[in-house]
């Protein structure tokens, strides 16, 4: 969805608390100061609140990557409408 | 108090904005990770700089029994343990002997905690009990099985409470509590523990969070001790000067119902040693009206400490009543229908404590006790007799106005006062005592209960509490003096007493005895220490009152010393009780 990565981007810097942060799509948690195991919740709650979506735990445990985390996002919100 | 803001406010607090600091242990068998920024934010809010510890993850046994631990040599105030239902269940799929006997190994495993830390440190123990689990493997008859593992839960928190009961330094985080004010299906997150072993669902840790705030501060004394009351349209419905004691609304069924049960909510929090003042726009004979007359009043006269009924504004009232009572402003919680005068105290007082009402006098009660204001640390056989205590003191001001001179009227009083050695029956007085006082203390230094224990214990150390007595009545427990001796100098480390007491000789008669015990062990000057707060400018002067002379330090921390020959004993008119101060 077109706004899906831009809201994905703000989410990101609210959470790590740095407006620098420019997601790519093969980022990982490696490439983000601060990204560990309690931020990866404090995110995926975030996430799921901002866009009003709900990911079953082996959907958290799986993402490799921010691309896999957007096109999750993507498909969650086209099942919904 | 939403998560997110929350820690987002963790990022930018001010250190500056802070005039104390604490520090707190989290131990767990869940995730604390989440709760670090909730502290610290929560701390800052109420000027407490919050420096936390967090022990590595399920690290409760290893952390506590290691005298080397990273948790003994941070040295916290605090330590808060909270236990997750979430790692009971899956131990409780474990167990190897029956249901009982799981329970009461777990309960003894949770003391065993208390007793490895209580060994290691002087630290406040604040014990969480368990969340009741949601699921129910009989349904109702869930219940008549003793085994079962809703049983075996509650069981386990019984005995915990039941165990800190009779445990000096330790205190109860009663998580089971709040989890059930939200709701058990609201509270707990499955997924999040899976993923992350947090303890509960994020949004309802700030809430949490701030019950562990509550009790840790309360440790510092900052408690609330009086509650001081609006009377029409906030004790009874209507307005007493129009309405006349037969139109008020007060009844125990039906409309005025909402104001009994503030009334009996009042009741409880006095028998629990908080104190009641009224505080009124109105005539003083139609504002004692229904407590005289009206049948309904569940509130007697006797029960309010300070009554004032008048016209001038309630900011200068609450000020008059907090100068007879001799409390802390931020002790006091005024409650009060109009948003006009809740404003105006709130802007002119802002220390008071001022709740925001609700509209509906239905909701009074629950808006009041949401906000858990009235928390403490310690319970005493004081807490209740202490509103009889403030109105003899009251009737004594009135003595007081009819003798020709100060002397006289003290000579009149018979005071008696009874000086000892800290023992374990006055325990719980003392530490609450050091925890409240805050106007009248030269150093401020807040034992917790189990520190006055060791105090207790240690021979080279002479920590005395004081108990006065006169005619009118029974002080109980008013002043705590620690004295040490080192080289030709006894020092007086702390020195602290109940402001209830003050300008009746009982600073004087104390400190001729601590010069005569220096006397006695043939020390040649006593020292004394008086530790700047922002509550103590009384007794600033205190040592130079007494002859010291300042040796030391500067204004914020000075050092006074006096030369045990040049002492003047003070006249005083209180009399010896029956055991003095007995020798070591």
């Amino acid at each position: 969805m077109t706004d899906t990565w831009e809201r994905l981007q703000v989410v990101f810097r609210d959470i790590f608390d740095d407006d620098s942060i420019v997601l790519r799509e093969d980022m990982t948690a490696a490439d983000v100061a601060n990204w560990d195991s309690l931020n990866h919740i404090d995110l995926i709650v975030a996430i799921e609140r901002e866009f009003k979506v709900k990911f079953t735990t082996a959907e958290v445990t799986t993402l490799k990557n921010v691309g896999q985390l957007a096109a999750l996002v993507d498909k969650k919100r086209a099942s919904k409408s | 108090m939403d998560y997110a803001g929350l820690v987002r406010a963790s990022k930018r607090l001010d250190p500056a904005a802070t005039s104390q600091k604490i520090k707190i242990a989290l131990l767990s068998d869940a995730a604390t990770q989440q709760f670090v920024p909730l502290l610290r934010t929560l701390f800052h809010r109420k000027g407490v700089l919050a420096s936390l510890y967090e022990a590595p993850f399920d690290g409760i046994e290893l952390e506590t029994i290691n005298a080397l631990s990273g948790l003994y040599r941070f040295q916290p105030d605090l330590i808060f343990i909270l236990n997750s239902v979430q790692a009971l269940r899956a131990s409780f799929a474990k167990r190897t002997a029956d249901a009982q006997a799981f329970a009461e190994e777990k309960t003894r495993g949770i003391v065993k905690i208390w007793d490895a830390i209580q060994s290691h440190s002087t630290a406040t123990v604040v014990q969480s009990n368990f969340v009741m689990p949601y699921e129910r493997y009989f349904g109702n008859f869930d219940l008549k099985v003793a085994g079962s593992f809703s049983s075996v839960v509650a069981s386990i928190n019984a005995a915990v409470g039941e165990r800190a009961r009779s445990r000096t330094g330790v205190l109860l985080n009663d998580v089971e509590s709040v989890a059930s004010w939200v709701g058990r299906r609201h509270w707990f997150d499955d997924r999040l523990w899976d993923l992350a072993k947090a303890f509960c669902t994020l949004d309802h840790m700030p809430v949490l969070a701030q019950n562990m705030v509550d009790i840790a501060l309360a440790t510092r004394g900052r408690v609330a001790k009086c509650v001081v009351l609006d009377l029409d349209n906030t004790l009874w419905g209507g307005v007493i000067g129009d309405d006349g004691v037969d139109g008020i609304v007060l009844n125990a069924h039906g409309d005025g119902e909402a104001f009994y049960r503030l009334q009996i909510y009042l009741k409880e929090l006095l028998q629990r040693g908080i104190l009641l003042a009224v505080c009124s726009k109105n005539e003083m004979s139609n504002a004692l009206l229904p407590f005289e007359k009206h049948p309904d009043m569940v509130l007697k006269r006797s029960d309010i400490t300070v009554f004032l009924a008048n016209w001038s504004d309630k900011a200068e009232n609450i000020r008059k009543a907090r100068d007879i009572l001799n409390i802390g402003l931020d002790s006091m919680v005024f409650l009060d229908d109009n948003p006009f005068e809740r404003n105006l105290v709130r802007g002119v007082l802002p220390e008071v404590i001022v709740p925001e009402l609700p509209e509906d006098p239905a909701d009074y009660v629950r808006a009041i006790s949401e906000l858990n204001l009235f928390e403490t640390t310690t319970f005493s056989k004081e807490d209740v007799n202490r509103t009889e205590l403030y109105r003899a003191e009251a009737e004594r001001r009135d003595a007081q106005a009819s003798f020709a001179n100060a002397d006289e009227f003290l000579r009149s009083l018979e005071m008696r006062m009874l000086v000892a050695r800290f023992d374990s029956f006055h325990l719980p007085r003392i530490a609450q005592l050091i925890q409240r006082s805050n106007q009248f203390n030269l150093t401020t230094h807040r034992y917790s209960e189990a520190d006055c224990e060791a105090l207790m214990n240690d021979g080279e150390v002479l920590p005395l509490y004081a108990k006065l007595s006169d005619r009118l009545g029974d002080h109980g427990l008013i002043g705590v003096i620690v004295l040490v001796a080192e080289n030709d100098e006894l020092v007086i480390r702390d020195w602290l007493m109940s402001c209830r007491v003050l300008a009746r000789g009982v600073e004087q008669t104390l400190m001729n005895m601590v010069v005569d015990e220096a006397r006695k062990r043939k020390l040649s000057k006593v020292r004394g220490e008086y530790r700047k707060t922002a509550k103590n400018q009384m007794v600033e002067d205190f040592f130079a009152r007494f002859g010291f002379i300042q040796t030391g330090g500067d204004q914020n921390d000075a050092l006074w010393t006096l030369s045990v020959s040049d002492y003047q004993f003070k006249e005083t008119f209180i009399s010896p009780a029956a055991e003095l101060v007995a020798a070591e």
